[in-house]
């Protein structure tokens, strides 16, 4: 029986781990946070989804577009009342698993003032991006988001402007890829 | 008069129903459609119901879904301007 379960388990993370390109294991804060937000939905629900989104809707319309190519989102999101909620290891047990020789960090911001960082890794395989991985971090707010698929970092960059986002008026007057095509030290 | 007008005199000669007709074909009429009918049509009311319920179940999955998708890249987005503004005043 209990072979039996271990089995369904392991068949259940595998079956995940195949959508997810990494583990968030980010569980055991969802107690501790005043709001959460835990997102999972893979390439068909995704499709599913498209065919309700509005394209006489500006933001819709560019979420469509996104999810075309997309195998799957993944997003947790932690808000917490006090700082301290969160370790630092939780992030490190992360970005551990981004080291892997398919991911690259493109982006990475630190501010020292804030206590805040903010990491985007690319996956590459074959020349072509598979999948983007968001780790954002302040005191009182954690965000892990995997994207799963053949993702448009142009079209990804260009959200801002979107969902009420002022959209930075050098990326519209420079029309170049934005800030993503600069790989961190 | 021959053979044939009496012959038809008497097939068109008025015949008075059994004296219980009319209360037959009351009795009938207030049973309304035959059982056979009553199942076919509970069958296909619950088909119409049954398939409503799908429809409606498989648009509010749908509604659930867009709406999960959207906060999907809502957070993305916010996350990914916040990186992008400090980048921008990095280049500054």
């Amino acid at each position: 029986m209990n072979l039996l379960r271990g089995l369904a388990v392991a068949g259940c993370c595998a079956a995940l781990l195949c959508a997810q390109q990494f583990t968030f294991n980010l569980d055991h804060l969802a107690a501790k946070a005043s709001d959460s937000v835990d997102i999972s939905l893979n390439g068909p629900t995704l499709q599913f989804a498209a065919k309700f989104l509005d394209s006489k809707d500006p933001d819709q319309a560019k979420v469509k577009q996104l999810i075309a190519g997309l195998e799957g989102i993944y997003v947790k999101n932690f808000e917490f009342k006090s700082r301290g909620e969160w370790s630092q290891a939780d992030l490190d047990s992360v970005r551990q698993q981004l080291r892997a020789p398919e991911w690259s960090r493109i982006v990475g911001i630190r501010s020292a003032g804030d206590g805040e960082t903010a990491e985007i890794y690319v996956r590459n395989q074959g020349g072509k991006v598979t999948g983007v991985a968001i780790l954002a971090a302040e005191p009182t707010e954690l965000t892990v988001v995997n994207i799963v698929g053949a993702v448009d970092l142009d079209s990804l960059a260009a959200l801002g402007g979107h969902f009420g986002i002022p959209e930075l008026s050098e990326q519209k007057d420079s029309g170049k890829q934005k800030g993503t095509g600069k790989r961190a030290k | 008069m021959d053979w044939l007008d009496q012959e038809l005199k008497l097939a068109l000669e008025r015949k008075e129903p059994s004296p219980d007709f009319a209360a037959r074909v009351i009795r009938r009429a207030a049973r309304g459609p035959s059982h056979h009918m009553q199942r076919w049509l509970a069958a296909a009311a619950a088909v119409i119901v049954m398939t409503s319920a799908g429809l409606g179940y498989r648009h509010h999955q749908g509604e659930v879904a867009k709406d999960q998708v959207m906060l999907a890249f809502k957070i993305t987005a916010v996350k990914v301007n916040h990186i992008q503004t400090h980048v921008k005043g990095a280049v500054r």
